[in-house]
């Protein structure tokens, strides 16, 4: 069970925005990633550590999450360091969400259109081994989409790297 | 019950004989590419997984493309530990400066992708690679990684898509203006996301390898998985001079199952050009005739090829750039460059006062060769026009095809290669 505030985005979430382009060609590290999180997102967010000192555990988002094309690990390592222990929005672009099953971040799909029921700021309650994810604040409940069993045992690894890193040590075919 | 030409090469790179959409499988990688300013970490990562040989040294593709020629002291530091860890892997394929292009260009031009296998690389637009009936895809650091450790990567089978595209092309209207009107079409909401995207049909088997690759890889920007063209007798004639591995004619079977399948005749497409900020948010190019702008830019993994020049001097020939217009061409790769230069293409557009810079990914990725400034309106050739992304993040950037770029140049404002004085 994981508890703690989210942010609920009101826009198009994109990559770019989260990690902007003159970081690009840093190296990947959640500490330094996560100074510069979402700076591109909203005005509030554009000082150092602006998103990370709010202390959200969640990001609640409509269509399209970190959409824009950019494969760079940045955004994943950057929410991570900044706090956020699971992301839930109606879609997700493609290359953030393998790199978030790669990493073990939790990114999930609701079908319920939870972000027009959450608000910036509301206390959530995500029960992972059920999939439900409660507004504590507005005592509003929401359901996620299960994952495949691939996705849980990465996660339970700690991640992709670990995952493999242990079949080559073992010997074990990685099938 | 058939499958499509994705299915197939995903199911025979699992050994499998068929898969489903929705299923997750590991597939054997056919080719890995990563470039300069990633590439260190692929291979810090990859030795942390307890390896010290790559599955394939002359499969692992290493390019310099984004840093290259460095214009600044930490790009060039950057650059001299890339090199240092490409050569510490004995890696066979390592295109650096002096041979370098866009990553996505060599490996198709180079013969690193084959059709019916599947090919990899840590940037966006590796999704180009389906031109040649690849299954092309872009991924992570940390899945090239592990695919230069074990040969493998891991894949959800997507659904697939299909475009019939039909019609006559008509003169000076581009690859880029059916991927821009695709864009407008499906938008951002998620139709296409996660999806293969399968081109097929008489206007797609009439076009050149370069308009496959500009389509195929503007399908990364839609959301979707892969793009791809089934291997025809072009793609033959293409890849005869580039490779001398065997591969197969992979296609779709007649009874292949599709998600959804889309319908357009290219007949009435117009110039189309995507306003700032978002690539969905399109018009056709009667709706912006005279907007004013400053800098003009051709080049890239999505239009840096020869044709893409070839179209540019056509229409520039004998004229001059305005005077309030930079323009700026950056070939996608050497190759380009020096076929360029051997049809005259170059001097073309050197007389008619376009700046002419060494093959790299440039402003593209906001990062050297022309970058937009404060207040800049760029007119580009290249991929992408979110906030930020050639520089500045308060410059626009109006997307669009390489005649339209050319035209406009001359006239210093958004003009119709349609209706221009060629």
């Amino acid at each position: 069970m994981i508890k703690g505030t989210c942010w609920v985005a009101d826009d198009y979430v994109m990559a770019y925005d989260i990690i902007t382009s003159e970081h690009w060609t840093s190296p990947i590290d959640p500490e330094e990633n996560s100074k510069i999180v979402m700076s591109g997102v909203k005005e509030e967010f554009s000082k150092e550590n602006a998103f990370k000192d709010r202390g959200f555990t969640f990001i609640v988002a409509n269509h399209n999450f970190a959409g824009g094309g950019k494969s760079i690990e940045h955004v994943i390592t950057g929410l991570m360091g900044a706090g956020i222990k699971a992301v839930f929005a109606t879609s997700f672009a493609r290359l953030q969400f393998r790199n978030a099953i790669n990493y073990g971040l939790p990114f999930l799909t609701s079908d319920d259109d939870m972000h027009l029921g959450c608000e910036t700021g509301d206390e959530l309650e995500y029960d992972a081994a059920k999939g439900i994810i409660k507004n504590i604040t507005k005592g509003t409940e929401f359901t996620s989409v299960p994952v495949a069993p691939f996705v849980s045992e990465v996660s339970e690894a700690g991640g992709l790297m670990n995952f493999v890193r242990d079949k080559i040590a073992k010997g074990e075919p990685i099938q | 019950m058939g499958m499509t030409i994705t299915e197939k090469i995903m199911a025979r790179s699992s050994g499998r004989d068929i898969v489903t959409p929705g299923e997750l499988v590991w597939t054997d990688i056919h080719s890995v590419m990563t470039m300069d300013f990633l590439g260190r970490q692929c291979f810090d990562k990859f030795r942390s997984l307890g390896k010290t040989e790559v599955f394939d040294k002359n499969k692992v593709i290493c390019v310099s493309d984004h840093l290259v020629p460095p214009p600044t002291q930490r790009f060039a530091n950057m650059l001299n530990e890339w090199r240092e860890v490409v050569k510490q892997h004995d890696i066979t394929n390592f295109y650096d400066l002096g041979r370098q292009g866009i990553a996505h260009q060599i490996m198709v031009e180079k013969g690193h992708v084959l059709p019916g296998t599947i090919s990899i690389g840590t940037d966006s637009h590796a999704n180009t690679y389906g031109a040649v009936g690849a299954m092309g895809n872009a991924i992570g650091v940390t899945d090239a990684a592990v695919a230069m450790a074990t040969g493998k990567a891991w894949f959800r089978i997507p659904k697939s898509v299909k475009f019939n595209i039909t019609g006559k092309w008509q003169p000076w209207v581009m690859a880029k203006d059916l991927s821009l009107h695709i864009m407008g079409m499906m938008h951002w909401n998620g139709h296409l996301l996660y999806k293969s995207l399968e081109f097929t049909g008489p206007a797609i088997e009439s076009m050149s390898m370069a308009g496959r690759m500009t389509l195929c890889n503007m399908t990364v920007d839609l959301g979707a998985k892969n793009g791809i063209v089934a291997p025809d007798v072009i793609t033959e004639r293409y890849l005869r001079r580039r490779t001398t591995d065997k591969w197969d004619f992979v296609k779709s079977d007649e009874d292949a199952v599709y998600d959804m399948v889309y319908d357009i005749d290219i007949s009435d497409l117009a110039p189309t050009i995507a306003m700032p900020g978002k690539l969905d948010n399109t018009v056709t190019v009667d709706k912006l005739l005279g907007t004013k702008f400053n800098k003009a830019f051709v080049g890239t993994c999505t239009n840096g090829r020869l044709e893409d020049i070839a179209t540019m001097a056509e229409i520039m020939k004998d004229k001059q750039v305005h005077r309030d217009v930079n323009m700026i061409l950056v070939p996608a790769s050497t190759d380009v460059y020096l076929e360029a230069l051997q049809e005259g293409h170059l001097e073309t557009l050197i007389k008619a006062g376009v700046a002419i810079d060494t093959p790299s990914c440039a402003s593209c990725a906001g990062l050297h060769t022309g970058v937009a400034g404060d207040g800049d309106i760029v007119l580009s050739a290249g991929n992408r026009n979110m906030t930020g992304r050639m520089g500045s993040r308060n410059a626009q950037v109006y997307l669009t095809s390489p005649s339209v770029v050319a035209a406009s140049a001359i006239t210093g404002e958004i003009t119709d290669p349609r209706t221009f004085d060629i």
